[in-house]
């Protein structure tokens, strides 16, 4: 329905706009549009720079942590980060990068001189450089974890002592025996990775290029544009994007499968890879760098949250005050509410939707086709399926209620949480639960009270992830709730280029916040739930 | 030569084997036996540099007048072979020994001397095979060509019969002896098994735990 929506539009063919002409002329518009191919080639460049950037750091930070105490810190330090939203790091990377920014504030005037912000274009730079950073920021901690749990399936520890034995060095030991094989295991998160980098929208809006924007923000315009005559032209574009998409992925395995090639080649050449070491530890050392931006990122949203007076060029604010807070109250109490109900309600129906999938998949079948269809909706363009997607909502006039911003939300709550519980639930040893149907017969109560209890860490685990997931949907709120329906994250996009800091830094600030507290009940209460149970019975029965 | 000067494997700095001083000269076999637990592979990983954390090696190890015991594990120029041949399945035959097999010599040369030493152990023709796709026989024949391909000083063989069937086991047991005569390396060997020690080892020790 999705792609149909916006397919038939870029042909003339758009009930909710009343035409049903068969015609090639949106097309046409569009290839004569400048600014669609500058925002092509734009989108193209950002998300294939980012995520190249991204693999590299996150691939050379594990190298350079293997085996020592620093990669379980990694771990640790990775899990929290993944739950803040992007919209919550952009805007902090812009507080700490900007002219004005901490960055900047440290060292001036006493070492830069300046009594005011320089004039520097440095965020929504044309180039798209600082969209870059801030990709770069939110995906290497996602691309790190996705190694970390690949490397775990290889026998790392043995492959390495292996390849060092027969005299190769730590680089050329993983370049030969492991980086190979581990690819084939992140490929899908680096695919995700590239597809989000060239087609995300909220980032964009906060910290992206906007002369020319990037080709997703264009057609967002296009599509809101009042008079619907550039709708047909939208939908073109969103086709375009999607192919570009796939496009991008295709060049990219080619260009992976070439160097794959030679990467063998050097290894098996007879002294193995010697020469990229200084390169590697320089991007674990950038890597380290990145990690170090996040921490600042998110320190900088409450000092601009909570301060009074901060003029430039201060290090820190000459006063600190709850005003910002009180003054907004009612409204961030609004729109947390807002958020908080779809991500909860979302999150919820997202984890019993996949628990019925999954049951029907370990009962009768081991199709692929409801992971194929998940990891479709991951990979194709939010914003070319939405757009379809929003004129089947205007069609049958369900749109611009709470109830269709939660459906469009569950749409890209489920696939992580179905993605999240699959294999825990298929490994889960049914073995017990036949068990406790032979000692009870009560087949429906032994599920809730024995295997659902036993999969508590990857059940919390799962709903934590759907509730991050949508705490961040910018494009499914606005396009379903048409304005009516505000969350956290809409209203920080939307006050992002305000100037009004302490507003936005509390907007992102709770954004943050939120996902956060529920990962760390979700990481913390499963441990102990069994202890907490008895504990309680002890005291009160 | 390959000579080790009061060696112990410790856990939290209390010592769990008696101290080991021995020299095993060029072609010469040592046999390592002991109770299973003792620290006989413990001892190895050491020797190896691959000894896992909360254990620590002490003790010189000194091969051919070189202490080896600080240097990193690649610079030690040891060959290590275990129960589980540890070959990498995403390459093939030929890459896993192209691997191991350092030389200035051409790309070309080196698959030709590749080819005759697979011929020599009758692997010939499965070079373009992956390892998974070789029996277990063929798995641990590949594992001492690549071992021995890397030119070790010594070697190191940790039970690396143990998992096989008993005409392997001989079969196997020939192909290293005989490897070790050309090569006339030292080598340590891990057993719980006699018949090993007895028709491999030129000398036996037995591991005694504190």
């Amino acid at each position: 329905m999705g792609f149909l929506g916006v397919f038939l539009p870029s042909f003339g063919i758009d009930p909710a706009a009343g035409s049903d002409q068969f015609t090639l002329t949106a097309w046409k518009q569009l290839f004569h549009s400048a600014e669609f191919w500058s925002g092509l080639s734009l989108s193209l460049f950002i998300g294939v720079v980012s995520t190249a950037l991204s693999y590299w750091i996150a691939t050379s930070l594990v190298i350079a942590c293997f085996g020592s105490h620093w990669f379980d810190r990694l771990n640790t330090f990775i899990a929290p980060i993944l739950s803040i939203p992007h919209v919550a790091i952009s805007i902090g990377l812009i507080f700490l990068i900007s002219p004005s920014g901490w960055l900047v504030r440290w060292f001036s005037p006493w070492l830069t001189g300046f009594e005011r912000p320089p004039n520097w274009l440095i965020v929504q730079d044309p180039q798209g450089w600082s969209m870059i950073l801030a990709l770069v920021i939110k995906e290497t901690p996602y691309l790190v974890f996705a190694i970390m749990a690949a490397l775990s399936q290889l026998d790392a520890r043995s492959r390495i002592q292996t390849a060092k034995i027969l005299g190769h060095t730590t680089i050329s030991a993983w370049h030969g025996t492991l980086l190979g094989p581990l690819y084939r295991l992140v490929r899908l998160p680096i695919m995700i990775v590239l597809a989000f980098s060239i087609t995300v929208v909220d980032v964009a809006l906060i910290i992206g290029p906007n002369t020319p924007s990037t080709l997703a923000v264009t057609l967002l315009r296009w599509f809101n544009d009042p008079s619907l005559m550039l709708r047909g032209q939208a939908s073109a574009a969103a086709i375009v994007l999607a192919c570009g998409v796939v496009c991008m992925m295709l060049l990219w395995e080619a260009c992976y499968f070439i160097y794959d090639k030679l990467r063998k080649y050097v290894t098996l050449s007879g002294d193995g890879i010697t020469n990229i070491r200084p390169l590697t530890w320089f991007s674990a050392l950038v890597g380290s760098g990145i990690f170090l931006l996040t921490a600042l990122t998110l320190i900088v949203l409450p000092i601009w949250a909570f301060a009074h007076r901060w003029r430039f060029p201060d290090t820190w604010p000459s006063q600190f005050s709850l005003n910002t807070i009180s003054r907004l109250g009612q409204r961030l109490f609004e729109l947390s509410m807002s958020s908080l109900s779809l991500a909860l309600v979302s999150g919820f129906v997202a984890l019993l939707i996949s628990l019925v999938l999954l049951e029907r998949e370990r009962r009768f079948l081991q199709s692929k086709l409801v992971t194929t269809m998940m990891l479709f909706t991951v990979l194709m363009p939010q914003i070319t399926l939405l757009f379809g997607i929003q004129v089947g909502l205007l069609w049958t006039g369900w749109n611009g209620n709470w109830w269709s911003v939660l459906l469009l939300h569950l749409i890209y709550v489920l696939p992580y949480v179905y993605l999240t519980l699959k294999a825990p639930y298929l490994a889960f040893d049914e073995r017990i639960l036949q068990q406790a149907n032979l000692l009870k017969d009560s087949p429906i109560k032994n599920y809730l009270l024995i295997k659902l209890p036993l999969l508590k860490v990857s059940l919390s685990a799962a709903f934590a992830l759907g509730f991050a997931v949508s705490m961040a949907q910018y494009l499914p709120t606005i396009m379903s709730g048409e304005g009516r329906i505000n969350t956290l994250t809409t209203e920080a996009v939307a006050r992002a280029s305000s100037g009004d800091r302490k507003l936005v830094s509390s907007l992102a600030l709770i954004q943050a916040f939120l996902p956060l507290i529920c990962f760390y009940l979700a990481t913390v209460m499963p441990k102990h739930w069994t202890t907490w149970r008895v504990a309680l019975r002890r005291k009160f029965c | 030569m390959l000579t080790l000067k009061n060696v112990y494997i410790a856990r939290d700095h209390a010592p769990i084997i008696a101290p080991v001083s021995e020299t095993i000269n060029a072609g010469e076999v040592l046999a390592l036996m002991g109770p299973s637990g003792v620290g006989k592979s413990s001892l190895l990983a050491y020797l190896s540099g691959t000894l896992p954390s909360g254990l620590s090696g002490h003790g010189e190890v000194t091969l051919e007048h070189l202490a080896i015991q600080d240097l990193p594990i690649e610079k030690r120029q040891l060959g290590l072979l275990q129960q589980s041949p540890l070959l990498f399945n995403h390459l093939t035959v030929e890459e896993n020994l192209l691997f191991a097999y350092k030389s200035p010599e051409s790309r070309f040369l080196r698959k030709q001397a590749i080819r005759s030493k697979l011929e020599e152990i009758g692997l010939e023709g499965l070079e373009h095979q992956l390892p998974q796709h070789l029996s277990g026989g063929q798995q641990a024949r590949l594992a001492l060509l690549r071992t021995l391909l890397a030119k070790p000083k010594a070697l190191l063989l940790d039970e690396p019969f143990s998992k096989l069937d008993h005409s392997l086991r001989a079969e196997m047991r020939e192909l290293v002896l005989d490897a070790i005569q050309k090569t006339q390396v030292p080598t340590i060997l891990v057993t719980h098994d006699q018949e090993d020690a007895d028709l491999m080892a030129t000398r036996v020790y037995s591991l005694r735990s504190i």
